[in-house]
């Protein structure tokens, strides 16, 4: 799949992971770059702290745009952050879109956040993964999986990113020590340009309005 | 995932350089141009060298550490 070139406005999900030796800076850097984004045609921004690794966070940012991919990923802003939080290898990016989301048990209200888990990784054949993790959904809901998503990369048609919630640090420990046999990506992710899988939770969401 | 930002190179891209006998970051962002702007990329190209030239793959335990 390359990446989409068309001038009409295409939705992407872009997701970055990586440490930093102040993970509280990440933060106000984006809320003081809150304009640029509007201006990127990012509507959501989200910041996951890992809970397993000092300094280590996982931002992704949900847009929309009329520019190329590339274009809208050479933009300053990325750089200027990266130079902000004191970044000076600066990680890879995924870049693509969502193919599939599985609810499997509905948001408690005033219920505990979830407990994220981030792979991003090359995988056979992305549409057939989507179908095995369909299959084995009651298996995923008795491990404690809440809900689950799965992109596909537009440079790569074999790499995927999949965020599940879960309920517990417990839970996502066995998840990790014992995966599912669907869970193909647990083992090729920390691999190259891949992260290792990231564990953590929500700590700040930052919705943008169109229109600002 | 996009490893070069300055020049839009991807981590397949940087892949295929190495299984073409790229071995060494300059050696990459001759073939392919990732690492020959601003060179921030060059971590991420290393542990990607490292992965294709390993036997079996290695994972990133170092990633991104700093000390």
């Amino acid at each position: 799949m390359s990446a989409p070139t068309e001038s009409h406005q295409h939705s992407l999900v872009l997701a970055m992971d990586y440490r930093v030796p102040d993970p509280g800076k990440v933060w106000p850097v984006l809320q003081r770059s809150k304009a640029a984004l509007a201006g990127l045609g990012a509507h959501y921004v989200l910041v996951y702290t890992s809970s397993r690794e000092a300094g280590r966070v996982m931002v992704t940012i949900s847009l929309r745009s009329k520019d190329p991919i590339l274009q809208v990923l050479r933009s300053r802003l990325f750089l200027d952050w990266f130079d902000s939080v004191g970044l000076q290898d600066i990680p890879a990016i995924f870049a693509g879109e969502t193919v599939e989301k599985f609810t499997l048990a509905d948001p408690e209200p005033n219920g505990a956040p979830g407990v994220i888990m981030g792979a991003i990784a090359r995988v056979d054949d992305v549409p057939l993964l989507v179908s095995r993790i369909r299959e084995a959904l009651p298996r995923f809901a008795d491990a404690g999986i809440r809900n689950l998503r799965v992109f596909q990369a537009f440079d790569d048609e074999h790499e995927a990113m999949i965020l599940q919630e879960i309920d517990t640090e417990e839970d996502a420990s066995r998840w990790i020590d014992h995966p599912d046999p669907v869970n193909e990506w647990m083992g090729e992710s920390g691999v190259g340009a891949y992260p290792p899988v990231f564990v953590g939770r929500l700590a700040h969401l930052m919705r943008i309005d169109e229109n600002a | 995932m996009f490893v070069c930002l300055c020049n839009g190179v991807t981590s397949q891209t940087v892949a295929d350089a190495v299984a073409a006998g790229a071995s060494t970051t300059k050696q990459v962002a001759k073939a392919c141009g990732a690492g020959s702007e601003c060179g921030r990329c060059r971590h991420t190209v290393r542990a990607i060298i490292e992965a294709t030239a390993a036997p079996e793959p290695k994972h990133r335990k170092g990633f991104l550490h700093r000390g």
